[in-house]
Parts: C-alpha cells; structure tokens; sequence
C-alpha cells in the first residue's frame, strides 16, 4: 500500500494545472536564527528563530528571566524596538539596564487585575491572562516589532494552560510571515506544537562564595542541600553571586540548524531528539 | 494682477460646508431670537423654490415639509461655522500667496503679482484658486482683473471662473447691476461708516437716486460726466463712477497668517453617545486636517472642548438665572491629544480621540465641539535606507490608546530610571519610535554587554508582607501573610541566607513637605536586605528571594524572586 506521501506526490504531479497552490503545501524556509545573548543556548538551539514562537520554560529561579533579559538586550543592541508583556507586573528595570536592554527601545506592558477585580466576574490570573492575550494581538497586528515577550513567569502552570491553542495558533499565524520573534516566558510549556522551539531552564547550582566559583565549561557539583551552598556566617561577602543554570531543548521544529551546530546527527526523530540534550551556563550577579 | 475670492450666500456655504449632504438640497439660514426669527441667506435651490431673505420662520416653513426630499432645509445660523469657514479661506489664500487682504468675512483680495512662474498662466491661477477653495468645501466665486476693486465686482457679479483681460474692465463691468456696485463699495469703505443701519440707509437712498436718473448698471455710470456727478452726489459719486469704469488702483492692507487652526461646530440637538459625536469629529478633523494641508503642515498636538448641556437639578435655581448670562454656568470637558510626529491624517486623530472618549466619557450631553490644532512641519516620509523595522508611528500612536484602554492609564510605555539608589525606583514614560534624542542621552548602564548573561530580579509589586522567623539573628523560616489569589504561598524552610545589606536613603527630606506633594518617590526608606533560598514543597526545589527588613516598623516583606 503507498504512503500518504506518494500518494500526494503522485496527484500533486499528475494534476499540476488543476490543484490550486492554496491547496499544495508551501515547502516553509527555514526560519532565520538570532542569537539569544547566551552562548550556550546559541549552542543549543542555534540562536531564536524569527517569525516563530519560542517557549522558555522552568521554576522559579531557574534564569528565564535572566535569558529573557539577555534576549532583549540583544534585540535592543540590533536597534529593534521590543516589547515586553508582563502578566504579572514583576520587570526590573534596573536588572534590564543593568543586562544592558535599552529601555529606550523597549515597550513595557504592565497588566493588572485592577478592573477584573471591581467587576468580579473574572478570577484574578484569568483576568491578566485575557489582558496579556488582547495585547499581544493588539502589538502583533501592529507589527514592527524585533521582539515580542510575554512573561507568564508568575502565572501558575493550570492558569497558563488554560489559553486556548487556539490563541496560540493565532500568534504563531500572525508572526509567520514578519520578522518578529515571539518569546513565552513560562513556568511549564504551554503553547505545545504552536512553538517551534521549547528552551527548558533549570538550576544547577547557586554561587554565594568568590572561591566556590567553578571555572566556565565545567561540570557544576552543587554544592550543599539542593545545589545551595552550605550556610555561613552572616557577612556581607556572602551575598549571592550567581547562579548555574541547565537548559535542555524539549522541541524543536528547525532541528537541522541545531543538528549543524551541535553535531547531532543521530539523536534527532521526527523533529525530537532522542535524549534530551542540555548545556550549562552561568548567569552572574552583576551587582 | 489681484484676485478676489467671494463665497455667494455665505452662511448657506458655512454650513454647507459642515454638511456636506445637505448641498443637494435647498437650504435657508434663520437668524433672530424667537418670535422674530428671519431668513438672512439662502441657496439658488431655495431661491428657485420661492423662498427670500427676510422672510419669517413661519414663511420659510411652508417650504420645508419634513421627510420631502424636493423640500427646504432651515438651519439657525452658526457664527462658529461661518468663522471657521472664512479661516479655512484665508488658508487657502495663504498657502497661494502672502499678499492677501481680509475684505469680509465673505471675500478675500489676493496681490498676484509674480506668481506667474509658480502658477502658470492667470487663467490657470484662477482655476487653481477655485480649486483649492472647493476642496476645503467652500464654493466660490473667483475673478482676476488688473485692479483689486475690477477683481471684487467681478467676483460680486459673474458665477465661476471670472478673467478680465487688461483695459477690457469697463467693458466686462458695464452690464452688471449697481446693486452689486454699491454693496462692494459699502464693504471696502465699512472700516469709515458709523454704523450698520446707517450704511444700509445711504446704499438705498443711492440707489434709488440713480434708479430716478434711470442709471441702473456699471455702463450708464461710467458715461455720466464726472464734474456734475461730484457736484450732486459729492466725493462718493465721483469714486463710484471710477469704480464703475473699472478704473483706479488701491493699496491692499495685507493680513498675517493665522498660526491657529480651529473648527468648530455647534449642535443643535444635544449628543448623548460617542459614535454619533464620531461622526461630527469626523468630519471637523477633516475639515482641520484640509486647511492644514493647504498651509503644507501637519499637527503634533490636538484639543478636543466639549461644551456640555447644563444639567438642571433646581428649576428654582434655573429660573433666577439670567439666561443671558448662561455663558458663565457652561460645563466644559477638555481633551488633548500630543503625537510623537507630526500628522495630518484625519483618520489617526479620530480613532486616537474616539479612544480618548471612551476612556474618558464627557459625563453630560455635548451641545458644541471645538478641535484646535497647533501646527507643526509635517516629518519627511524617507526614513534611511538601513535602518531595522519599527512600527509605524501613527498606528503605534493607535495601539498604545488601545493597550491603555485594556491595562489601564500609564500602565504601558517606557521604564525611565532614576538617579536614585531606592529599590523600583522608575517612571513611565511615553514609548515613541522615533526618540533622535534618546540615542544620545542613555542610562550609562544601558551599553549592551554581550559578554556575560546576567541574573535578573522579578520584582513582587506590592511587596509580600512576611512573618519570620529569627535565630541567632538570621531568619530560619518564614511565611507569607497575604499573597495574590493566583500565586503560590510564600512559605518555607530557608536553606541559605546572606545579609544583612543594610540601605537607606532620602532621610534628609522633609516629611510633611512631600506629604503633602503627594511623591512616594521622595519619602525616607530604610531596609535590611537578605538574600535567601527558601526550601518550597517537598520535591527539593529552591527558589532564591530577596526579603528585607523595614527597621522602622520591624516588619519583613518579600520584594523579589531571582531569576
């Protein structure tokens, strides 16, 4: 019996006049990689692809913010105007200038659940999600964006999940044909197969002692309970100094720019890898 | 060469010009206070239809059947309307010529003279001027001739387009009544008169002294010898029998250019609800945005008054009121809007103001809209060649409206920093495309490092107030005391601490100054920050916090997440 795919490449052939392009499926570009700012995630993924959704996901303290940050400073550096959609009003400023995002370029969206609240008829998360939705539609149709980032990072996992893909559908539809790259900053992958690239975030180790400081490349030990150091006494040379932070890809649907960079010719199935494939980076308190 | 502009049956034309519909059909103007309200001006249609000026609202109304189309249309006249159609008309002048006089408030004299490589051929120029007129939604009545006085009864007499070649003026004039003659003459010499009534006495008492001669037109005049004309109607005889001859010549006195475009509309039913006020903003932001385009400019900033109906709540109250003095009980609602460029796209500024009103509702029905916009050059459409993508700034300008309407007022724009060490210190400011001057005056930690990724703090707004608990000085624990509904409790075992970091700032300002200026920004603050891992759940996860200590009250609060 023929595979679905020689039976379309037979009709497609033999009836070249009467199918409509509409109806033939479009061969999709690969999608053009920017770097992220992170080297190792560069390695990893092969930069953020433009014209898609990327998905960053991980707990609490995990570095999203922090990769995010270093995306926007990226973007801002190229002179593309960014913005930035905060479900849960939680932006530092400070921590974006000090990344080096120019706040200049930058549109900071600060929903609230003021107005959801008076009329009670919305739970609280529910209610900024909605506000977070209407404004990335309203920031897309726009258009002329380098970078567009919702940061759901405070939104508990079954509010997220409870966006409909369809709206994720709509946005990865809405930044196809430009050159924007739409990034979700999440706790748990939510947008599932509307995201062409899924960044999973965890934390190694935190880095508290000037000596304790691993040397770049190498495998973190945490060190203590949980990859915190141990306790020490109280003294301000103590403060924290970083952290180590593990990102594994989960999805991918432009592996082969990944294969390339990464050396991964076997491990790939079906736009999957095999085994889940991770790099360690460290995110450095600059104060 | 002069031009003359005149707009026939002007308070017709004014609100005409408000109403575009309405210049298929006939209309009349009434003027007066209730019970002796009167035609004072009317359309060709109407005249055709039987009415005349001077008849009362009552006569008029035999005319205007409601729902007949073939019927008149009355209108009370609108002083707003007239004075917005002559500004628009003394743009259109401006933007042909510098030289331009003021003569009425229906007729504009225009100094030609060597705009003929700009402009082409007289014949052109006058076409052009037509033009233009008719595009700011006035009709009028255009004429050139050698001599401004030759210009103004042409333009008084012929409908259209009117050129007068020159010495040919006697021979052009000579046919037309001395009607129009004597009311030309009455306008330019209006400045000297001492009042209305007597000007109107002095024309009829002319008039009816030449009809008596049997002088009825500009030919018979201009044939009559000047000497005895001066000797029986004394100086004013013998300078209109010059103008009848199309004779003489006279210095314009010039007028500036207005610096302020303003359109205004008085409704003669209250308008409770915004979409039919759209409709009227519609087409005043038309009418602003064509005279702005015929003075090659644009806007940057936008006012919007509504003059609002009065609610009576006391019929006593209203009765001791002097209804003449009703100007000083107006309710007004203002409305401004400031574009990052320069615009004149009508369809911008009514979406940007339909936004405005529904955020901001006027509370009470509008009864008068006034737009006033202040000029600026318009920005050059080329923008560089190499320059990355950014959203266009007028539909930004329409998005921003529509993100405010969602999250609120400034709750969307720029975080500016302050030069300050208090934790979330910032200012919202507005997110424009094209900030020239931001490019020069960055936060000195704004350069892009490239280098090193770098931890970020998601900060919790209002901070979380926490109990904690405290051994040998370090918290070993602690709790939320509220957090948000849709977030998970902050509470837990605290695995690794470092602190204190002690901080303070703004102490030497003076309480109650800022008190009563209303700044959090600017009051004293005190704190104790720790870093802590606080031990969440029982799957082993961490997550890293930055709590402080308020040594003033002795309380704890949670203010950031590292991330």
């Amino acid at each position: 019996m023929p595979s679905v795919a020689t039976l379309r490449a037979h009709l497609e052939s033999s009836l070249p006049e009467s199918l409509s392009s509409t109806l033939l499926m479009r061969e999709r570009a690969a999608p053009l990689m920017v770097s992220s700012g992170v080297a190792a995630i560069d390695a990893l993924t092969g930069g953020l692809p433009r014209g898609a959704l990327t998905e960053i996901s991980g707990p609490d303290s995990s570095g999203r913010t922090g990769v995010m940050m270093t995306a926007l400073a990226g973007a801002t550096h190229r002179q593309e105007m960014c913005a930035l959609v905060d479900a849960s009003d939680s932006f530092d400023p400070a921590s974006a200038a000090t990344t080096g995002v120019d706040l200049d370029r930058l549109l900071w969206v600060r929903c609230n659940d003021m107005l959801q609240r008076k009329s009670g008829a919305l739970s609280a998360g529910l209610g900024r999600l909605e506000q977070v939705l209407k404004v990335t539609d309203l920031l897309l149709q726009a258009g002329g964006f380098g970078m567009v980032v919702l940061d759901l990072g405070d939104i508990a996992p079954e509010c997220a999940r409870r966006v409909p893909l369809a709206s994720w559908f709509r946005f990865r539809r809405a930044v196809e044909p430009t050159a924007t790259m739409l990034l979700l900053v999440e706790q748990e992958p939510c947008a599932k197969t509307c995201a062409s690239l899924v960044v999973r975030l965890e934390r190694e180790a935190v880095c508290a002692h000037e000596i304790w400081t691993p040397r770049k490349g190498e495998r973190v030990v945490a060190g203590g309970e949980s990859g915190v150091p141990e306790n020490n006494a109280v003294s301000h040379a103590a403060l924290l100094r970083g952290m180590w932070v593990r990102a594994e890809m989960v999805r991918c649907s432009a592996p082969s720019r990944a294969q390339e960079t990464i050396g991964w010719d076997t491990r790939w199935m079906q736009g999957k890898p095999v085994q889940p494939a991770g790099v360690n980076f460290e995110l450095r308190a600059t104060w | 060469m002069f031009a003359c502009i005149y707009i026939p049956d002007f308070p017709v034309e004014a609100i005409v010009r408000a109403e575009p519909l309405l210049r298929a059909r006939a209309v009349a103007v009434l003027e007066g206070k209730p019970p002796v309200v009167r035609v004072v001006s009317i359309n060709e249609k109407a005249r055709r239809l039987g009415i005349k000026t001077g008849m009362t609202k009552l006569q008029a109304a035999i005319f205007a059947a409601p729902g007949e189309h073939s019927t008149a249309i009355l209108r009370q006249r609108s002083m707003e309307r007239e004075a917005s159609a002559h500004s628009a008309l003394l743009d259109v002048a401006h933007a042909f010529t510098p030289r331009v006089e003021d003569t009425a408030a229906t007729m504009l004299l225009l100094d030609l003279a060597g705009l003929e490589r700009l402009h082409g051929a007289p014949t052109q120029m006058a076409r052009a001027l037509a033009l233009r007129v008719s595009l700011v939604g006035l009709k009028a009545n255009v004429a050139l001739a050698t001599n401004p006085d030759a210009a103004m009864h042409a333009a008084r007499g012929f409908r259209g387009v009117t050129l007068i070649p020159a010495g040919k003026e006697a021979q052009r004039l000579g046919a037309l009544p001395l009607a129009v003659l004597l009311d030309a003459f009455q306008t330019s010499a209006s400045n000297n008169s001492p009042a209305d009534s007597d000007r109107e006495k002095q024309r009829e008492q002319m008039l009816d002294t030449l009809d008596r001669w049997g002088v009825r037109n500009f030919r018979t005049l201009a044939l009559l010898p000047e000497h005895a004309l001066a000797s029986r109607l004394g100086e004013a005889g013998a300078r209109l029998r010059q103008l009848a001859r199309g004779a003489g010549m006279r210095t314009l006195v010039l007028c500036e250019p207005a610096s302020r475009f303003e359109e205004a509309m008085e409704l003669e039913f209250p308008v409770e609800t915004i979409e039919p006020l759209a409709f009227i903003l519609n087409r005043l932001l038309e009418q602003l945005c064509a005279r702005l385009e015929a003075r090659a400019f644009a806007a940057q900033e936008l006012h919007l008054r509504l003059q609002l109906e009065r609610r009576v709540t006391d019929a006593e109250t209203l009765a001791a009121q002097d209804l003449s003095n009703d100007s000083h009980n107006v309710r007004q609602a203002e409305h401004s809007l400031r574009l990052p460029v320069a615009t004149r796209d009508a369809k911008v500024f009514l979406k940007l103001l339909q936004l405005e009103l529904a955020a901001h509702p006027p509370g009470a029905p509008v009864t008068k809209v006034s737009i006033t916009a202040k000029p600026a050059p318009p920005r050059p459409a080329q923008r560089g060649l190499f320059l990355p993508i950014s959203p266009e700034t007028e539909k930004l300008e329409i998005t921003l409206a529509r993100i405010s309407a969602v999250v609120g007022e400034r709750r969307a724009g720029i975080a500016g920093l302050l030069d300050s060490h208090r934790p979330d210190s910032f200012r919202m400011d507005r997110f424009m495309t094209t900030s020239e001057e931001s490019k020069h005056t960055k936060h000195p930690t704004a350069s892009y490092i490239g280098k090193q990724p770098s931890l970020a703090l998601r900060l919790f707004r209002p901070a979380w107030q926490l109990r904690v608990r405290l051994v040998e000085g370090r918290p070993v624990t602690l709790t939320a005391v509220a957090t948000p509904s849709d977030r998970a409790g902050l509470r837990g075992r605290i695995v690794w601490s470092a602190g204190p970091w002690c901080s303070s700032g703004d102490w030497w300002s003076e309480n109650g100054k800022l008190e009563s200026a209303g700044k959090d920004q600017s009051r004293p603050w005190n704190r104790e920050e720790w870093d802590v891992a606080l031990a969440n759940g029982n799957d082993g996860g961490v997550a890293l916090y930055r709590i402080y200590r308020d040594p003033a009250s002795g309380r704890w609060f949670a203010d950031a997440s590292y991330d």
